[in-house]
């Protein structure tokens, strides 16, 4: 009868023996590097418990919704309330639809516990609770409990619904999604020039990926189109837009833009910047559909043809839907992209997060005391929550459908 | 059925939204444009009315500042507030009745000759210095100034620099797209001063650049440099730390601005600013106001839109003829108060700025506000 | 019985569907539709500006500057046109030194990730995770206002060495001095560089002929070391070094950069570098990791495996994106207008500010890019090409 040997576990000596100390200059690295950490995490410490935060503190509504008219406050939480709603809903349908997917193929579904979800989400937690310790009534504390709360009950409520009710799931996220906008759209004085801050730099994200997407779709089938004229047109479109920085378009739309219309149809400012990035994100989210394309083998479409289905019908029921499955990851990588790209339009002189922290510095209590440091690092925090969070999710989305894999 | 066409439905919806959005934002004001909606090509520089415009929307489109302390800021709350900012309130006062019916739209200094001409703003009041370039070729029309300002530099008080001249192999800090930078090169290359400009593009950066030594020299608009002197925070020596050189390099009135092509528009503004000043000359503040209502002066009970009782015993109240009601200065000076009580709330000694009347003094005390007669 | 010519004669369809017809009839639309787009905008674009008193032509470039540029021959009285050359040029500073100092760092990290030292992985896993998710604008703002003004002041710069001078307004070191002579000395050393490329390939060619060590670097670099001291003694030490000094509130001799300048370099630098790092991760990761044992197998060190199975093959995977990420890069470098370096960007936002016509100096600025970014692409594309055709 023969004996399974399993290795000993390793003792930390033994662990960091074989992980830190393995070779002389892993040693010398290992010690060099340590003194360096806790020299950084000790300086670390001290200035995170040491220093001021009443710039913040007093200035959060300024961060998150700019000079957003204060008697309507109530409208932004509400507003983040559905969102939370919205993603809930959302996050369950797609489990929903996910687990009768896993059902139909005899393949395990794995429900993620609130612990794992958690696990997975803990930045985002982590700068919610720091928000709020920031706050100084009690509305934002209500406002986040209930986001989150209502945001997880519906998910762990809703995600075992029967598959008749999936395509009411997403109609009731699209719902709630477009509510959550109208909630700070309509009846506000200004409409949406009245948002600033955090704010904007999220509806601008959003907002440019979603509108760009169908005109970054159509350049991406005009690029592969046997067409030579509409190929060309595709192509140069989308290799110039590429080859310029954002900045060049946003200045474009800010100054000149007014020139290439009449006066009827001129926009304000808001839609000016909206519109140039979505001319520029039209571009990158026509690349990655093109990546998603070339990933459909062509046997897909040669079985389409042999059912003697016409060239667009192909594209649409085959084609299409295998494509866009595949850029997933992709795109979210290009959100991510957009999101940290928005900090542009402080340069054009929309008052976003990051000039919030550029001018909450000229304060009469402020001035002076040098504490950018604190306010380009909390901007920071905000953008590298979110960003973080989204690549992560992306990743593991890129590992579920097997996409890379070699 | 519905996953096929959902992404259709998408963005169905998402247009919609933004239709929504347009359409909802007419109480705001600002040029969203929309289907049928002529309110702001009615102001454009065709010529159409802008008077009549402003008073259909119902809101005053006023361009300002939101980082110049004392001129047009915008404090923790989210609220503007300033020396600019309470003469688009005094605009709404007088045209439409109401000080508050104001829409502020931020501009940066690069933008805000764009947003006059292509129609976004009515009026722009944000410390815009009236130049002949700007008359001419920014199809802008200046109105009455309402402070004379002039360029100066601030440097450390320990840095050893007593005039301009001293100033050799400095660095100076500018803030960009405004004329402060083109004085600024005129002014030393004339002097022959070699020197190295950084031109920031906001104040926050520079003030950031100045304390750090990066820059020896600060030159801007003496009242903006005054006002960041007496902020100075003790700990980096407090306002004594730092010299406003005496040297102005250049005249810098600032004033409201409109667009070429409203001549009716231009008067009305330009008459608002005369009256806050006439009201301060005749001794109307916002306190006393209302109790005008015997008073013997013609002049008073013109400017106030009071019933003058001619020698042959009739009636009749004053008209210009500028567009507005009579009794609109009334609506002025209670809103905002006459032009000494704006100074003092925003640009006076008890404020951070702490700036004192010097030229922007009435004639009668030595300074250069005259205001035509109001009759 | 029917004539096989009854048969074989083709009928064409109706011309509404026939697919010939159809193409041409689309395409025919399509730039129909376009040219009307065009001259929709074009129209409405002469008849904006000329009511607005602004002229269409590019006869603006000949207006005088207004104002003079940081750290360059450029004053007010040049025109808009060397401005914008000058801006070029700083820019082209920026690319220039940035794209190698970018790729060293980013490679060093992506393979420290993979290192089997711990703290290592670690450490380098934590500089990309956190300086990845962070917008650009707020590093390079961030670095400047923290890093860089951090320094010491313009007047009282430290001199670490005497070679130096570091203040946050100029960071100084030292420099070969041009005097007589300096002209051929480096002509002559650049003639040797070439030969030394020659020299290169030769003793590739004979090591894969006859198998004889190469040794290609030490005859390379031991031709232009041997022509740069002969031409050094001869020309009568043409060269000497010149050390920054300070005086009169100025730093005299030696290279100097402005604090922006390093700003910029530093912020964009890390923040390339740490997408680069995730790239030459993936990269090597990507490479079979049978090669890697048969290294192994070999008796290789873990160095000669990642030098000569490793990273050779992970490179070809990893030049189409770092491509890109050179060109990000670059783009990036228009963010300057955030911390006052006088790039090109800069200095159009300023000239739109003076009132300078604003279509055209933007049309101007995306050109200039465009024509940089098919630049770069060009060349490193002819690189990714040469690495292909290699491995065969």
């Amino acid at each position: 009868m023969t004996e399974t040997w399993t290795a000993p576990k390793a003792t930390a000596a033994e662990w960091a023996r074989r992980n830190l100390f393995n070779r002389w200059y892993n040693s010398a690295l290992t010690v060099v590097l340590g003194v360096f950490l806790a020299w950084l995490a000790y300086k670390l410490v001290v200035v995170l418990f040491g220093i001021d935060y009443e710039i913040i503190r007093r200035n959060l509504l300024l961060f998150m919704v700019g000079e957003f008219p204060r008697d309507q406050i109530e409208r932004p939480f509400i507003s983040t309330i559905l969102f939370g709603l919205a993603f809930g809903l959302g996050a369950a349908t797609a489990a929903a639809s996910a687990r009768h997917a896993a059902a139909e193929a005899d393949l395990a579904y794995a429900a993620p516990t609130p612990r794992m979800l958690v696990r997975r989400f803990w930045p985002l937690l982590a700068l919610v609770a720091a928000l709020l310790a920031f706050t100084r009534t009690v509305m934002p504390t209500v406002m986040a409990l209930s986001t989150i709360l209502g945001g997880a009950a519906l998910y762990f409520g809703a995600r075992g619904m029967p598959r008749s009710m999936v395509r009411w799931g997403w109609m009731g996220t699209l719902v709630l999604g477009i509510a959550a906008f109208a909630v700070i759209i309509v009846g506000v004085d200004g409409g949406w020039n009245a948002w600033g801050g955090f704010q904007i730099n999220i509806f601008l994200a959003i907002a440019g990926i979603v509108i760009a997407f169908p005109f970054g779709l159509l350049l991406a089938l005009g690029r592969r189109s046997s067409l030579p004229v509409v190929r060309y047109l595709s192509v140069t479109y989308i290799e110039f837009i590429r080859g310029v920085p954002l900045i060049t378009l946003l200045l474009m739309g800010v100054f000149a833009l007014g020139f290439f219309l009449p006066e009827a149809l001129r926009p304000g400012p808001a839609i000016r910047v909206l519109i140039a990035i979505v001319m520029f994100e039209a571009a990158y989210v026509a690349e990655v559909v093109r990546g998603g394309l070339q990933a459909v083998p062509k046997g897909q479409l040669e079985a389409g043809q042999a059912l003697g289905l016409p060239a667009w019908k192909t594209t649409r029921l085959i084609i299409l839907p295998q494509a866009l499955r595949a850029t997933i990851p992709a795109m979210v990588g290009q959100f991510i992209s957009l999101y940290k790209d928005t900090t542009l339009v402080n340069l054009v002189g929309m008052f976003d997060v990051l000039e919030v922290a550029l001018v909450v510095n000229s304060q009469s209590d402020f001035i002076g005391k040098r504490l950018f440091f604190l306010t380009l690092a909390f901007a920071g925090v905000l953008f590298w929550v979110g960003s973080y969070t989204m690549s992560r999710e992306a990743q593991r989305l890129e590992k579920k459908l097997g996409i890379g894999e070699r | 059925m519905f996953k096929r066409h959902g992404r259709a439905v998408a963005l169905l919806a998402a247009l919609t939204l933004i239709l929504a959005a347009c359409t909802s934002s007419d109480d705001g004001g600002s040029s969203e444009t929309t289907a049928g909606e002529t309110e702001t090509t009615a102001a454009a520089s065709s010529g159409g009315s802008v008077l009549a415009a402003v008073q259909d929307r119902g809101k005053l489109n006023c361009g300002v500042n939101n980082g110049v302390p004392g001129f047009g800021f915008v404090d923790e709350s989210g609220e503007h507030v300033g020396f600019d900012i309470d003469y688009c309130k005094a605009v709404a006062a007088a045209v439409l009745g109401d000080a508050d019916a104001v829409e502020y739209v931020d501009l940066d200094a690069q933008q805000r000759f764009t947003a006059l001409q292509s129609g976004e703003i009515d009026v722009l009041i944000r410390n815009t210095t009236w130049t002949a370039t700007r008359d001419g070729s920014e199809g802008a029309t200046f109105l009455h100034t309402t402070f004379y300002d002039g360029q100066g530099m601030m440097v450390k008080a320990d840095a050893g620099i007593a005039s301009l001249d001293d100033m050799a192999n400095t660095s100076v800090c500018v803030q960009s797209g405004t004329t402060t930078e083109l004085n600024l090169a005129s002014r030393f290359d004339e002097g022959g001063i070699p020197y190295t400009p950084l031109t920031f593009a906001e104040n926050p950066q520079i003030q950031e650049a100045f304390i750090a030594g990066q820059c020896e020299g600060w030159t801007s608009d003496k009242s903006q440099l005054a006002g960041l002197r007496s902020n100075w925070p003790e700990d980096q020596g407090g306002p004594e730390a730092l010299v406003i050189l005496d040297e102005t390099f250049s005249k810098e009135p600032l004033g409201p601005v409109v667009r070429d092509g409203d001549s009716q528009w231009a008067q009305i503004i330009d008459w608002i600013t005369l009256a806050t000043i006439t009201a301060e000359e005749l001794g109307i503040d916002s306190s006393n106001v209302g109790s005008f209502g015997d008073t013997e002066s013609t002049e008073i009970r013109r400017l106030l839109g009071l019933e003058i009782t001619g020698d042959d015993g009739a009636t009749s109240v004053f008209d210009p003829g500028l567009g507005l009601e009579p009794g609109w200065v009334v609506d002025v000076i209670s809103a905002v108060g006459n032009y000494g009580e704006i100074f003092d709330r925003n640009l006076g000694s008890d404020t951070p700025l702490g700036l004192t009347r010097g030229v922007n003094a009435l004639w009668t005390d030595g300074g250069l506000l005259y205001a035509p007669p109001y009759r | 019985m029917t004539s096989v010519s009854e048969t074989t004669e083709r009928t064409r369809p109706p011309f509404w569907r026939d697919l010939a017809v159809l193409r041409v009839a689309a395409q025919v639309a399509a730039v129909v539709l376009a040219a009307l787009v065009l001259v929709y905008l074009g129209n409405n674009l002469v008849t904006n500006t000329r009511a607005q008193g602004i002229t269409l032509g590019f006869d603006f470039l000949d207006q005088p500057l207004g104002v003079d540029i940081q750290l360059s021959p450029i004053t007010a009285s040049n025109t808009i046109l060397q401005g914008l050359i000058r801006g070029w040029i700083n820019t082209l500073a920026l690319v220039i030194v940035g794209l190698p100092l970018l790729t060293v760092l980013g490679v060093v990290v992506g393979v420290a990730r993979l290192s089997s030292n711990w703290l290592v992985a670690k450490l380098a896993a934590l500089y990309v995770e956190i300086v990845r998710n962070i917008p650009p604008l707020l590093i390079i703002l961030f670095v400047h206002n923290v890093v860089i003004l951090g320094l010491p002041p313009k007047n009282e710069p430290a001199s670490p060495l005497g070679w130096f001078s570091i203040s946050n307004f100029v960071i100084a070191g030292p420099w070969f001095d041009a005097s007589d002579g300096a002209g051929a000395f480096w002509t002559a050393v650049a003639v040797a560089a070439v030969a030394a490329v020659f020299v290169w390939r030769r003793r590739t060619k004979v090591n894969e002929a006859t198998g004889e060590p190469h040794h290609r670097v030490a005859y390379s670099l031991g031709l232009v070391v041997l022509v740069g001291v002969i031409a050094f003694f001869v020309l009568g030490r043409p060269l000497s070094w010149s050390l920054p000094v300070f005086k009169d509130r100025l730093v005299t001799g030696g290279i100097q950069g402005l604090g922006q300048y390093f700003s910029m370099l530093l912020a964009l630098v890390v923040y390339t570098a740490s997408h680069v790092a995730e790239i030459v991760r993936g990269s090597i990761q990507a490479v079979p990791k049978g090669q890697s044992e048969a290294a192994n197998a070999l008796a290789l060190s873990g160095f000669q495996r990642l030098r000569f199975v490793t990273l050779p093959q992970a490179a070809r995977i990893a030049v189409p994106p770092i491509i890109s990420q050179y060109l990000n890069y670059t783009k990036n470098t228009s963010l300057a207008i955030g911390v006052a370096y006088a790039e090109v960007t800069l200095i159009a936002f300023q000239a739109i500010g003076n009132g300078q016509p604003a279509p055209q100096l933007i049309l101007l600025l995306m050109v200039g890019y465009l024509i940089f970014s098919l630049t770069i692409s060009f060349v490193l594309n002819i690189v990714n090409r040469r690495m292909q055709l290699v491995s065969r």
